[in-house]
């Protein structure tokens, strides 16, 4: 014969078994807690990392860092070599368009330009 | 300062201030929050999935990314339990779906449970209980586990398991009894065999 169970009985049941699962909470292995404990170390942010690490990041640079500080930064230092590069590209290699340019803008070859009068012409005219 | 005294005294902190000074690089507070915190996780993950070795994944997962969101966390905009369960909800979630769920096995999975102490005996009925309630547990549909696990073992309210699960109090008021109703008729056929006739 078939026992019939008492809906509140197996109520009561039910809480004595929830209770019991309160007081006996799953423990976590020392191991568990190491490995999470590491993670959690690794991850931390370092207090004053960012001004630590800046100065032997700079001292690393060397002469390129100084310069370039000097200059007012690597994109001044850049440009600064690129227009020396030029200049110099230019005057080795003179090319024949800098030459018809400067044609077009003096009207003929300039051989001399005397800024300052000579001495004798200065005497002669006085 | 020995550690001991220092754990003591950060014992008292709110989670959300151990986790400030975590973010901060104490590492004082990383080791403090690790004993509060990941019993927790690990309980209740141990609950959701049965296996304990999927249980201290999860766990350790869930803590992972806490310490990951410590340096942008927000006091006041999220409790931090309540982030830490939801984590592990959706966890065990995506583990539950990829596994597609077992056979009962809970007897064997069953995490290990620390001793009462209560003699030998008592101790071997307290655990055959334990791994009953754990597979009724696993019998239930995921969303009603939760909301018993949470309500009736993790010991959280119900407004607090409605922001964990993300739904409204009522749902979680309909799931728990749901699934309240559900464990009572599980373990009723094992009244006798979990020793419960010889108590009354």
């Amino acid at each position: 014969m078939k026992t019939r169970i008492d809906p509140m009985r197996a109520q009561d049941d039910l809480e004595d078994l929830f209770a019991t699962a309160r007081h006996m909470p799953v423990r976590p292995s020392a191991a568990l807690l190491d490995r999470v404990l590491a993670d959690g170390l690794d991850a931390q942010p370092r207090p004053h990392t960012a001004p630590l690490m800046r100065p032997p990041a700079a001292a690393a640079g060397g002469l390129w860092s100084r310069l370039a500080a000097l200059f007012g930064g690597a994109g001044a230092l850049a440009g600064m070599g690129t227009a020396a590069a030029a200049g110099l590209l230019i005057g080795f290699a003179q090319p024949s368009n800098l030459a018809t340019l400067e044609d077009a803008m003096l009207g003929s070859p300039l051989e001399t330009v005397e800024l300052v009068p000579s001495v004798d012409g200065f005497l002669v005219g006085n | 300062m020995p550690r001991d005294m220092q754990l003591e005294q950060l014992a008292q902190h709110t989670d959300a201030a151990l986790l400030d000074r975590y973010a901060a690089g104490d590492p004082a507070a990383a080791r403090a929050l690790t004993l509060r915190l990941v019993p927790r996780a690990l309980g209740y993950a141990a609950r959701l999935l049965g296996d304990a070795a999927e249980a201290e994944d999860v766990a350790q997962e869930a803590m992972l990314r806490l310490w990951r969101a410590a340096p942008g966390w927000r006091s006041g905009e999220a409790q931090v339990t309540t982030w830490l369960y939801r984590v592990v909800t959706n966890l065990c979630t995506d583990r539950l779906r990829s596994r597609k769920r077992r056979p009962v096995t809970a007897l064997e999975a069953a995490p290990e449970m620390a001793d009462g102490g209560p003699g030998a005996v008592a101790g071997m009925i307290e655990a055959d209980r334990m791994a009953a309630l754990q597979a009724a547990l696993d019998a239930l549909p995921d969303r009603q586990r939760q909301a018993v696990v949470l309500r009736h073992i993790e010991g959280l309210t119900n407004p607090e398991i409605a922001a964990v699960m993300d739904i409204g109090v009522e749902a979680v008021e309909s799931l728990t009894a749901r699934g309240k109703r559900a464990l009572s008729a599980i373990l009723a056929g094992r009244r006798e065999e979990l020793g419960y006739e010889d108590e009354d």
